[in-house]
């Protein structure tokens, strides 16, 4: 019973294929994710930049903001300020001296909707440096970072001409410092972090997901098989072997499938889109980015749709297995929760034992390569682990696999499962 | 000529459960050959011993006259007891699959899907999905799926459950056109009535061991011909007592009896034909049916 047929594997793998891409979830996830993902990653951009070209403002007037303060030098150098800051109109207006009169009248012009806000710099707000800005507008996160900043500078302007310093002279000190974060070694590459970070995390976020939806959907099938005996009849004309690996092909290369048209869909999207060609050119996502997710996403989805296969033979519905599922997830999760600390600490000594360890070098591994280059004996030793756990996952499961699949009833007891392993 | 089904001494035991004992029977070519005996008797695993889906734990099983191959399977026609098709797929995917799998090209699969389709009447369904037909149809399209690729042994489990009398005969007919054809057919089955219509020769199982076995006739033949119903005129009083009657059922015109063991019927027709006016006289066969529960019954618990 030693003898491997390709052309069997074949057979049933490509069987495995046709009927799950011609399912309409098939059909559908793969064509609807993308527009989801693409619209949860374009509209907070478009959102905010048409907020900051003024799109959204109820009127498209100015926003109006009044700045008050006994301290008239002070409000002329925030409201001058803020009429600097670029991309967005804003309308400041100063008044000076506030008497608390004054106070109600900013309040009641503020109901009223007349102006979208003020802030109230008496005595005791600049010497703790802690301002109140009473706005309608709570929302506006651009209008209080900016009023913030455009606070801070006065504050300190103020103080160097109180000092004695020119008015060009607090020009040069206080112009702020602008930051462009450059990959190292690569310093043709502009990294943006944020934007490439929500790259990095949409990849392997497409990795969890399709490992996961892959792995047990080769689950269910090795339980439908099995429920419905058409094993019984199969294994007359093919060995369990061949079952389970031409299983194992079939339903790795539909999720191969639904990732090539992700990716293609993403391809189009770049050449269409400014911000996904930005984001992906500030991670490097070229060739080998994703030559390393094909890798890490086949050796995973070998590793766990073996497992899965595995299990599957053992019990007889899907509520059966349920329990066991967790156990099998659990790395993958516990992957998922260490994906922010190896994002900033990609070379600290956890990140490099999570990215050696085999349920999650997958993912991690892969993270690692993404935002930072690896020493080339990590990447070597987390392959060669991962490839050597698969080889032993698919012999125990093949084990389990050729016994279980005829056993229905009675789910088995650990020390059955331990004699399938030794004599099956 | 090498019997196409060797088992010789098969044992296979679960755990500490014992499922086959010490089996040993042969299937000729073109010979339909009945595995029969209770629920949970061991008809299943002696099945899948035959066909390698599992391996005896000792003796050995031979097809086509040498020790079991897989490659044998290729000559190997299986049909198990219930459903055995992809649900979502089309019958002719589905059809295509199995004969592929087989060792036949596309084209031949469906050359004799067409064939096998115009023969049993179900040409319309080839492009139905499988969810959409009745039991009865689907068990026609698993009959056709073990045929397909022509093979010298068919192993059927319950080849008839859930069929209509019409449905039964066209199989029945198949299945005989393939004795005449050269082939050996195995099919399980607890239903009677079936085999002794069809089958050559019997095993009975009961626990993994063998009861009885051999052909119908030697196994009716050694079983009895021990009852006798007499449809007479004339007083049948005269019959009690005798020495050759076991025990006697009289109604007046129509007499049922059983015989002693070894008492012979000609013996009987010839005193009765001395006291009474015989309008019929005639040697029951023993029911396979009274023989199976006769056997099974009568086990020692």
């Amino acid at each position: 019973m030693t003898e491997f047929s390709i052309h069997k594997v074949w057979i049933v793998a490509k069987r495995e294929y046709l009927e799950r891409v011609r399912t309409r979830s098939f059909i559908l996830s793969t064509f609807a994710t993308p527009l989801l993902m693409g619209s949860f990653l374009i509209l907070p951009a478009l959102i905010s930049a048409s907020a900051a070209r003024g799109i959204v403002r109820d009127s498209e007037r100015p926003a109006r903001v009044v700045i008050a303060s006994d301290n008239r030098a002070l409000a002329e150098l925030v409201s001058g300020e803020l009429m600097r800051q670029r991309g967005t109109r804003y309308e400041p207006s100063v008044v000076s001296p506030a008497a608390p009169a004054e106070h109600e009248q900013l309040d009641r012009q503020l109901d009223a909707g007349d102006i979208e806000g003020y802030v109230w710099l008496d005595g005791p707000a600049r010497a703790s440096r802690h301002v109140v800005f009473a706005t309608g507008r709570m929302g506006d996160f651009i209008l209080q970072r900016r009023l913030g900043d455009a606070l801070s500078y006065a504050f300190a302007a103020d103080r160097m001409v109180k000092q004695g310093s020119s008015a060009g002279d607090v020009a040069a000190t206080l112009q702020p410092v602008d930051l462009t974060a450059v990959r190292a070694g690569k310093s043709s590459s502009m990294y943006n972090a944020v934007r490439g970070a929500a790259v990095v995390l949409l990849l392997m976020f497409v990795m969890l997901f399709s490992l996961l939806s892959y792995g047990v959907m080769v689950m269910r099938s090795v339980m439908e098989e099995k429920h419905s005996r058409i094993t019984e009849v199969l294994l007359c004309a093919a060995s369990a072997q061949e079952l389970m690996t031409g299983k194992i092909l079939g339903t790795g290369s539909v999720g191969l499938t639904q990732i090539a048209v992700w990716f293609t869909i993403a391809a189009f999207g770049a050449s269409r889109s400014l911000y996904l060609r930005t984001a992906m050119t500030a991670l490097d996502v070229g060739p080998s980015l994703i030559v390393y997710f094909v890798v890490f996403y086949i050796l995973g989805y070998l590793l766990y749709s073996a497992i899965f296969a595995g299990v599957g033979a053992i019990f007889n519905s899907i509520d059966e297995a349920q329990q066991w599922n967790f156990v099998i997830i659990l790395p993958l999760i516990a992957a998922s929760a260490m994906i922010l600390p190896v994002a900033t600490a990609s070379d600290s000594a956890i990140a490099v034992v999570v990215s050696l360890f085999p349920f999650c070098s997958p993912i991690l591994m892969f993270e690692r390569l993404a935002v930072h280059d690896p020493p080339l004996w990590q990447l070597a030793l987390s392959l060669l682990l991962l490839v050597a756990t698969i080889g032993a996952a698919m012999f125990i499961s093949g084990r389990i696999y050729r016994t279980g699949i005829l056993m229905y009833g009675k789910r088995p007891t650990i020390r059955e499962l331990s004699r399938w392993l030794r004599h099956a | 000529m090498t019997p196409t089904v060797e088992l010789l001494r098969v044992r296979k035991s679960y755990g500490g459960f014992t499922a086959v004992d010490d089996l040993s029977f042969e299937i000729p070519p073109a010979h339909i050959f009945g595995l029969l005996g209770p629920n949970g008797a061991g008809k299943t695993s002696t099945i899948r011993m035959m066909i390698g889906i599992t391996a005896p734990d000792s003796g050995c099983v031979r097809l086509f006259g040498e020790p079991f191959r897989r490659r044998a399977l290729r000559r190997v026609g299986y049909l198990p007891e219930e459903r055995g098709l992809y649900r979502r797929m089309t019958v002719g995917d589905n059809l295509v699959f199995l004969g592929r799998l087989a060792g036949l090209s596309v084209a031949t699969s469906r050359e004799r899907i067409d064939a096998w389709a115009r023969r049993l009447e179900i040409a319309d369904w080839i492009d139905r999905r499988v969810d959409e037909l009745s039991k009865g149809m689907q068990q026609k399209i698993q009959f056709m799926a073990a045929l397909l690729h022509d093979p010298g042994l068919i192993v059927m489990d319950e080849p008839f459950a859930g069929l209509d009398p019409l449905n039964t005969m066209q199989l029945k007919d198949v299945l005989v056109g393939l004795r005449a054809a050269g082939k050996s057919i195995l099919f399980s089955t607890h239903r009677m009535d079936q085999v002794e219509k069809l089958c050559d020769s019997i095993c009975l199982i009961d626990r993994g061991k063998s009861v009885l076995q051999g052909s119908l006739s030697a196994i009716k033949a050694r079983n009895g011909r021990r009852f006798v119903q007499i449809d007479y005129e004339g007083d049948g009083g005269c019959l009690a007592g005798n020495p050759l009657i076991d025990s006697l059922n009289d109604y007046g015109n129509h007499a049922e009896i059983r015989l002693k063991s070894g008492a012979d019927s000609q013996e009987l027709l010839r005193t009765a034909m001395r006291g009474l006016r015989v309008i019929r006289f005639q040697v029951m066969d023993p029911s396979l049916e009274q023989i199976f529960i006769d056997r099974i019954a009568g086990r020692d618990d």
